[in-house]
């Protein structure tokens, strides 16, 4: 379900689990941290769905890549953090460079090199 | 593996995982509606926004709790409760296909049990599946002689041991009481080759399977509980084996009973110490006597395969050294030129497989057939359930349940149902075993199984009831879940179960006609059998066996025997009739050259014993007090042995050769007497010849009394216990009736009768009940129209007469299936039939006439319901 400008572009379930490991790399966040930065640092184009947000949460708790224990937010109330496992540190940096390996495949088949652009 | 186990921790701790979900959610509602504060919403306004955004919380909540692993788990703890829930509270309808189920369940399991317990479960030895058995392949032949098991027991290249042993039984004395016990005889390596350990004292071994070894014994473990109460002291105590002293040795382990299936062995002795206990069978360890079953345990490392290659190779030597030197020549090459073959032995040897396989395998198709019944009639009841839940369904499938799930927790149902009737079938199956168990016994043998449920049996009723219930659940599940929910919803609608409900319930009938003409068939083959006329006097005889006798039966006791009131006449002899021993040899015309294998069955008759067994005389006389020893020998032929050998001529006057117990003799025949069903009831009367049991040269031939009684036989039974036990103080006297040694040659038959006739009973009752649900649902559904005939004027006898008609249209429909089938079916069966031929007119008519009765039967209560129909509440709507 989208809401909201047109530029919101529509997050696919291996990408968002991507892109959730990618912010818990600084450190530990709760699920409503983690949507909110990658919100902000996607410039508003990634605006992540609560409802996918946590099945992908919960997903990623079932296969060991992140880990969760409830701890103290700032502003003092309980809240459920997710931190990376190594196990999870592996999977970024696989997922990260297949990924990069894609994008790179798709910019030379839509901007290839001797051709001008359209 | 990490992630199994997480997933099985979430699972334990589910609930707490549950509410962990709903704080998080909550905590991130309350962080987005502050941030929406922060941007200068009102508290209110933000708490609206931040829930439209976070969605459908259940949803959420639903597709996180997916991700957890065990959903289809979770629903199949939902069906099963849900499930059970609704069987409780239609006690009726669970009640009925439980026990529908149970009985069909319960006697496939307890054929099988059977079936397993006499082909299929392992002797409780080491490794049983590496045992073979020893046969010669050309004949199956399974009886070797003991010189032979010797040779083949040193063979120690092949086989790592040999066992021969054989069936026994022996008068066993402890202090205290002298019984007849059962037992084996077996070679040195029996226990060995077996690998069993004793359970007290030792087990027997090679020393003691030797001449002039001492005579020791090794008791079973039952034995040794019930006669010495396990005590440890019983284990080198010495006890009388026909009057003979026998040292016990050791108890083997218990749960092991011998290796013949189906009978107990309580004292086992080794071969060789035979002539010290019973010293007129000491022949049977010749060359020539061939009564030991072998099992064999092939070397490590050799395949059945090498062991048969490898003997076949040694068999030639091993032949010349062990064929007794009186053998014809043609005997002598047979045996040379034996083939062997492995056979697995690990399941032992009976002679109970030969006599039952065949009404086994009958029975399995039988009670396939009622399992079959069974399970139309529960799915006729979960169709009707089906009818009842429409709505529901309807409901479900309206607010987004899909097909698949409803589906499937329609099947968990059935499948519940499978399981409880199973668990009563099991039981009902441990009953009918027991009953089973007693029909067999009632044969010339007893038969002693362990008819506990084992694996096997289990896994056998598993599933079947499985597949039944599945099977028969499908067709129900699938078309409710068809329908669509708009169709339920409707008023009056519902499933057309009429057309398939009919058809299943003509069915179940033509199978039941099916299961009742099998059932009448049997039933008067054993009839027949029990009323033929066998050649000879069936009641009011008495036999008395004497085992262990050495010589002849003193004369004067048998006069003294006929002075006992209530005895007509007495008689002894070597043999009687269908007592399943049997004495042949080859007896020719004088100057016709003996014929190799054409043999004769010999009787050695004492006097007067035609007039007792009642075998008419056909031509000159039988035999008296002067036909003894030192009178010229003479002998009676029968009917068949004239018209064999004298083409119907008067033999009367000619002489017989024939080799009576190893001395060649002429014989003159003194009289025919009229053929007697010596070879079984079944068979054509062989060629007999009787000769003078008191011109019995020798001294160890077996000895039977037989007694014509005029009165009471329980009283003339123990007049002669009284007459004969003080003269004969060794030996235990039974006394039994000749009619019971005949009966018991029918045992086959008789379990066959019996159990056809409970197997098509319970069909026909379970064909009325689905008939019976049939014609209830007909006349509930169309009580308005019934109504509407009877307010038009339709008198209460032309209700009742419509119901009727129905339910003997079905009835008639299924009978014209089912004979044909039942024609089909009783072709195959056709050998096991006696004195009618498969197409009985007579047992058709009967079923014909059976099923219209059960048809009227099953009507009766719908109809007079369908009569008590009061035409203004029907009308009313309902």
């Amino acid at each position: 379900m989208q809401s909201g400008a047109s530029s919101r572009l529509e997050l696919l379930q291996g990408t968002l689990d991507l892109l959730i490991l990618r912010t818990l790399l600084p450190g530990p966040a709760h699920g409503h941290a983690i949507a909110k930065h990658i919100q902000r640092t996607s410039e508003e184009a990634l605006k992540v769905e609560t409802g996918s947000l946590y099945p992908a949460l919960h997903r990623l708790e079932a296969r060991g890549w992140v880990a969760a224990s409830w701890e103290h937010s700032e502003k003092g109330k309980r809240a459920r953090y997710y931190r990376l496992t190594a196990a999870g540190r592996k999977q970024l940096a696989s997922e990260q460079s297949k990924w990069e390996k894609f994008a790179r495949a798709m910019g030379l088949v839509l901007r290839p090199p001797h051709e001008e652009s359209v | 593996m990490n992630r199994f186990l997480r997933q099985v921790v979430w699972l334990i701790y589910r609930r707490r995982r549950e509410a962990d979900l709903q704080a998080e959610l909550a905590f991130h509602l309350s962080a987005e509606a502050e941030d929406r504060q922060a941007d200068g919403l009102s508290q209110e306004e933000a708490r609206f926004r931040a829930r439209r955004d976070l969605g459908n919380v259940t949803l959420v909540q639903e597709d996180t709790r997916a991700t957890w692993g065990w959903v289809a788990l979770e629903h199949l703890m939902h069906d099963l409760r849900y499930g059970l829930r609704g069987l409780r509270k239609n006690p009726a309808f669970t009640g009925t296909a439980v026990l529908s189920l149970a009985l069909g369940i319960g006697a496939n399991t307890a054929i099988f049990s059977l079936i397993d317990a006499l082909t299929l479960r392992w002797l409780p030895v080491r490794d049983p599946q590496a045992l073979v058995q020893i046969r010669i392949a050309e004949d199956k032949q399974e009886s070797f002689s003991y010189a032979i098991v010797r040779a083949l027991a040193e063979q120690e290249d092949i086989f790592e041991g040999v066992a021969g042993f054989s069936g026994w039984a022996a008068n066993v004395g402890t202090p205290g009481s002298t019984d007849r016990v059962p037992g084996a005889l077996v070679t040195g390596g029996f226990y060995r080759t077996l690998g069993l350990n004793p359970a007290a004292g030792r087990l027997l071994a090679d020393e003691d399977d030797r001449t002039g070894a001492p005579p020791v014994a090794v008791i079973s473990y039952g034995y040794w509980e019930r006669q010495f109460g396990r005590n440890p002291q019983a284990i080198g105590k010495a006890v009388r084996v026909n009057g003979a002293p026998v040292t016990i040795v050791g108890v083997s382990p218990p749960g092991f009973v011998g290796a013949n299936v189906g009978s107990v062995a309580d004292i086992t002795m080794p071969v060789a110490a035979l002539p010290a206990v019973s010293p007129e069978a000491a022949g049977l360890l010749g060359p020539g006597n061939f009564w030991l079953r072998v099992l064999a345990r092939p070397r490590a490392g050799v395949s059945k395969a090498q062991a048969r290659a490898q003997a076949a190779a040694v068999w030639p030597q091993i032949a010349d050294r062990v064929t007794p030197a009186g053998w014809p020549g043609f005997l002598k090459e047979g045996l040379a030129k034996a083939r062997f073959e492995l056979v697995p032995g690990g399941t032992g040897w009976t002679r109970l497989r030969a006599v039952f396989r065949k009404p086994l395998f009958v029975l399995m198709g039988v009670v396939a057939l009622v399992l079959v019944i069974a399970g139309a009639n529960v799915a006729n009841l979960l169709l009707a359930r089906a009818t009842v839940r429409q709505r529901e369904i309807a409901v479900r499938l309206a607010i987004g349940g899909g097909r698949g799930r409803i589906i499937r927790q329609l099947l968990t149902e059935s499948a519940l149902l499978g399981a409880c009737g199973a668990a009563l079938g099991l039981v009902l199956a441990w009953g009918t075993g027991r009953l089973l168990l007693d029909v067999l016994s009632s044969g010339p043998q007893r038969v002693t199984f362990d008819m506990a449920p084992n694996w096997h049996v289990l896994a056998f009723t598993s599933a079947v009831a499985m597949v039944t219930a599945l099977g028969f659940g499908l067709a129900p599940a699938f078309r409710s879940a068809a329908i669509g929910p708009s169709g339920m919803l409707k008023e009056h609608s519902g499933i057309s179960r009429s057309r398939s409900l009919s058809s299943l319930v003509v069915v179940q009938v033509a199978l039941s006609v099916v299961l009742v003409i099998g059932a009448g068939l049997f039933a008067r083959t054993l009839d027949n059998l029990e009323n033929v006329d066998p050649g000879f006097r069936r009641e009011g005889v008495l036999l008395v066996d004497l085992e262990g006798r050495r010589t002849a039966f003193p004369r004067e006791l048998l006069d003294e025997l006929q002075q006992v009131p209530g005895i007509f006449q007495a008689s002894v002899s070597t043999h009687t009739p269908l007592s399943g021993a049997v004495w042949s040899e080859p007896a020719v015309p004088r100057g016709q050259a003996v014929p190799e294998r054409d043999n004769a069955y010999f009787i050695g008759a004492g006097p007067r014993f035609f007039d007792v067994v009642g075998m008419r005389l056909l031509a000159g006389r039988g035999f008296n007090d002067r036909d003894t020893i030192g009178s010229p020998p003479v002998a009676v032929v029968n009917e068949a042995y004239a018209l064999r050998y004298f083409n119907g001529a008067n033999p009367v006057g000619h002489y017989l050769s024939a080799k009576v117990r190893g001395h060649a003799t002429d014989l003159e025949i003194l009289g025919v007497v009229k053929n007697a069903d010596l070879a079984g009831l079944r068979k054509a009367a062989p060629p007999a010849v009787y000769v003078p049991y008191y011109q019995l040269l020798g001294n160890n031939f077996p000895t039977t009394l037989a007694v014509r009684v005029s009165g009471s036989l329980s009283k003339a039974a123990a007049a002669v216990h009284d007459c004969l036990q003080p003269r004969l103080p060794n030996v235990p006297i039974e006394v039994r009736p000749l009619s019971a040694q005949v009966e018991a040659t029918l045992v086959q038959e008789r379990l066959l009768a019996l159990l056809a006739a409970m197997f098509g009973g319970l069909a026909l009752v379970l064909a009325i009940i689905g008939l019976y649900g049939l014609l209830a649902y007909g006349v509930a559904r169309q009580s308005r129209e019934i109504g509407l005939r009877m307010a038009l004027g339709a008198q209460r006898r032309g209700v009742i007469a419509m119901v009727l008609r129905r339910a003997v249209g079905l009835v008639l429909l299924g009978t014209a299936l089912g004979l044909p089938a039942a024609l089909v079916a009783s072709r195959w069966v056709k050998s096991m039939l006696f004195g009618l031929s498969p197409a009985d007119p007579a047992t058709m008519l009967q079923a014909a006439f059976l099923l219209i009765a059960a048809a009227l039967a099953a009507a009766y209560v719908p109809a007079r319901r369908a009569a008590a129909v009061d035409p203004m509440t029907a009308l009313r709507h309902e």
